[in-house]
């Protein structure tokens, strides 16, 4: 039996490191090579989220309905504002960008957290990062559930085949919240007010995203304050919440150019974080 | 394809390896305080090495010991040849399978249960799952915790945590074994079994590094050893004589500590009984055999037998102290490590008879 066959029998290190595209075949390499240890941190971490809460796994499709709750109360209540099937119109935005918040809070901690591990066990450290984002998926998939039930019992006229695109502008967010998690779990290593930060960016984040208002409120902006409205529109999160709500709500395709746009970004983002994350991966161990 | 027969037959090559810390960036930092080192660039140290000019190479069959004073720089040397740290300078080239039981139960998971937990150290360790699965059920019985085993981590006890930690561990078969001090583990019946483990899996092992402040593993378990200070290699060869190289190194560092702070108390009103003690407490100590590291130990040890320390406040004038009149206070020079001369009249007990290995360099 060879028991090599996952991690190398013999090393060789030495202060001088591959270069930008070795790193990210490296990269890729620790990810295929170690995908089952990166399944065992994630379902570890749902079992986790899971057995703290008396309702347990529950919480991932009441979450995302309570939240909903909240902001239809806040909206068609007290700023009386009226649109059309309103809890459909937020919950096809609150959900994903509740995947993306609760992934990127994780990723940034996924490092810093496991500092006894990193001192005592050699593996790359990517699987960490990588865990928190398999996690994600599987909360963001118990969370389509209470969607397909809102649109079967309340909104059954607005089922359409532009449903098919949810998985599509889910690749778009989940290659660009990667590309963020990445960088921010190896920054937070370094500085720990990176976790703190991220909390109040990320809440600002979500209010400057068409999550509450659509499209059209920032629209009324271009008159007053065009500045303001086209650095909205550069917020890939316009385009990803937009591109969910076209295919939930509006029942029609996203717009693919804009999305390949912000898909290319993304992809863009993620070699240059997955980079950046071996580069600084040497230095864990002697840090924490 | 290891490159075991093509090559010399080394298990690991050292060539030169520093290990540097940057202080700057070392723990937890805030941005405030970076932000603030960097503004105030230039002063002070920035880097720090762990480890300089290491050079040493292992072939099959040797158990080198890697001994030295806390903070010598041996587990960051250790840390290196797991792979651990990257060398900030120099090669490290391993051939073959490590396995370092550095410290146990470093990868349990608190919510899995003990069964899980194998499979995910396996995992982290790079063993495959087939080949894990065909352990697991050794590792079981190893660790033996009964019914604990299909039970979450964080209800176990600490004792049963490190012995599924040992279990797992030493589960595997490796080419090169580092160990790090982990056999004190346990009840004593575990300890036993756990020694007489990692006494067969040295055997197995093509080279051994081990860590250790046990001189006695050492002659006994070793063919060579390294003697590390302040991250440089001081000496190396046989065992006995490194050990001994070692044991006098530390007495004459603690003698020179001991003769600094008995210069330094010197002049304070309560001198004279505290440093008696230290004398006879140090004394009675490398008689007994025990290794004496640093002055700190030796405090703990008389504030242990002789109540609160005196030197604490050293202006305060508790001159109402027995004092006896004082023939010491001749003796504060501290170039040479030289107040072994048994503390005239002291008036400390244990030191029944006087050793003569001196001081010496």
């Amino acid at each position: 039996m060879d028991i090599t066959q996952e991690a190398p029998a013999a090393f060789r290190t030495s202060a001088t490191r591959p270069g930008p595209l070795g790193m990210l075949a490296e990269a890729v390499g620790d990810l295929r090579s170690r995908w089952r240890l990166v399944r065992y941190l994630a379902q570890a971490d749902l079992k986790r989220k899971g057995t703290n809460t008396f309702f347990g796994n529950v919480w991932w499709i009441l979450d995302p309905l309570l939240q909903m709750a909240v902001y239809v109360i806040l909206v068609t209540v007290i700023f009386q504002r009226d649109t059309p099937a309103y809890p459909l119109f937020i919950f096809a935005a609150i959900l994903p960008w509740k995947w993306f918040s609760t992934v990127i809070s994780d990723a940034i901690t996924s490092v810093s957290g496991q500092e006894r591990l990193i001192k005592q066990i050699q593996f790359p450290k990517i699987v960490l990062p990588a865990a928190a984002m398999i996690a994600g998926i599987a909360q963001f998939l118990f969370g389509l559930i209470p969607l397909f039930a809102m649109l079967i019992l309340f909104y059954a006229d607005r089922i359409s085949p532009a449903l098919v695109f949810i998985p599509v502008v889910a690749v778009v967010q989940f290659t660009f919240t990667m590309a963020l998690g990445l960088i921010l779990a190896s920054l937070n290593v370094f500085f720990r007010d990176v976790g703190n930060l991220a909390r109040h960016v990320l809440r600002l984040w979500f209010y400057l995203s068409p999550a509450l208002y659509g499209a059209e409120t920032i629209a009324t902006l271009d008159a007053t304050q065009p500045a303001a409205a086209t650095a909205m529109r550069l917020n890939p999160f316009f385009t990803i919440l937009e591109s969910y709500r076209d295919a939930i709500y509006y029942e029609r395709a996203p717009d693919f150019v804009l999305l390949g746009l912000v898909f290319a970004f993304s992809l863009a983002l993620l070699i240059v974080g997955t980079i950046f994350f071996k580069r600084l991966e040497p230095s864990f161990a002697k840090v924490l | 394809m290891p490159p075991e027969n093509d090559a010399p037959d080394y298990a690991i090559d050292v060539q030169n390896v520093g290990v540097r810390y940057n202080l700057r960036l070392t723990k937890k930092n805030t941005l405030r305080q970076t932000l603030g080192t960097i503004i105030r660039k230039g002063e002070g140290e920035r880097t720090f090495w762990a480890l300089r000019e290491v050079t040493f190479r292992l072939v099959h069959g040797e158990s080198l010991a890697v001994i030295g004073p806390n903070g010598a720089g041996k587990s960051t040397l250790l840390q290196t040849l797991a792979g651990i740290i990257t060398p900030s300078e120099g090669v490290v080239d391993v051939r073959g399978h490590v396995s370092s039981l550095l410290q146990l139960g470093a990868g349990f998971n608190q919510e899995l249960n003990g069964r899980d937990n194998i499979m995910l150290a396996g995992a982290f360790m790079g063993v495959p799952h087939s080949e894990m699965v065909r352990r697991s059920e050794s590792i079981v019985d190893f660790a033996d915790i009964g019914q604990f085993i299909d039970a979450p981590i964080k209800t176990y006890s600490s004792g049963m945590r490190a012995r599924l930690g040992f279990a797992i561990a030493t589960s595997v078969d490796p080419d090169i074994l580092l160990l790090d001090e982990v056999l004190a583990t346990g009840d004593a019946v575990f300890r036993e079994k756990s020694r007489a483990r990692v006494l067969e899996l040295a055997r197995a092992a093509k080279a051994i590094v081990l860590v250790t402040h046990d001189m006695q593993w050492v002659t006994e378990f070793c063919n060579r050893a390294m003697l590390i200070e302040k991250g440089h290699v001081v000496a190396e060869g046989e065992p006995e004589e490194i050990v001994r190289l070692h044991k006098e190194r530390s007495l004459a560092e603690t003698m020179r500590k001991q003769a600094e702070l008995i210069a330094k108390l010197g002049d304070s009103p309560g001198f004279s009984p505290w440093a008696i003690q230290t004398q006879a407490a140090i004394k009675a100590a490398r008689e007994a055999g025990t290794s004496i590291d640093d002055v700190a130990a030796i405090q703990a040890m008389i504030t242990a037998r002789h109540g609160a320390a005196e030197p604490a406040s050293p202006a305060a004038p508790s001159a109402a102290a027995p004092r006896p009149a004082t023939p010491q206070s001749a003796t504060p020079e501290r170039a040479t490590p030289e107040p072994a001369a048994p503390a005239p009249a002291a008036p400390a007990p244990a030191a029944p008879h006087r050793s003569e290995d001196g001081p010496a360099r």
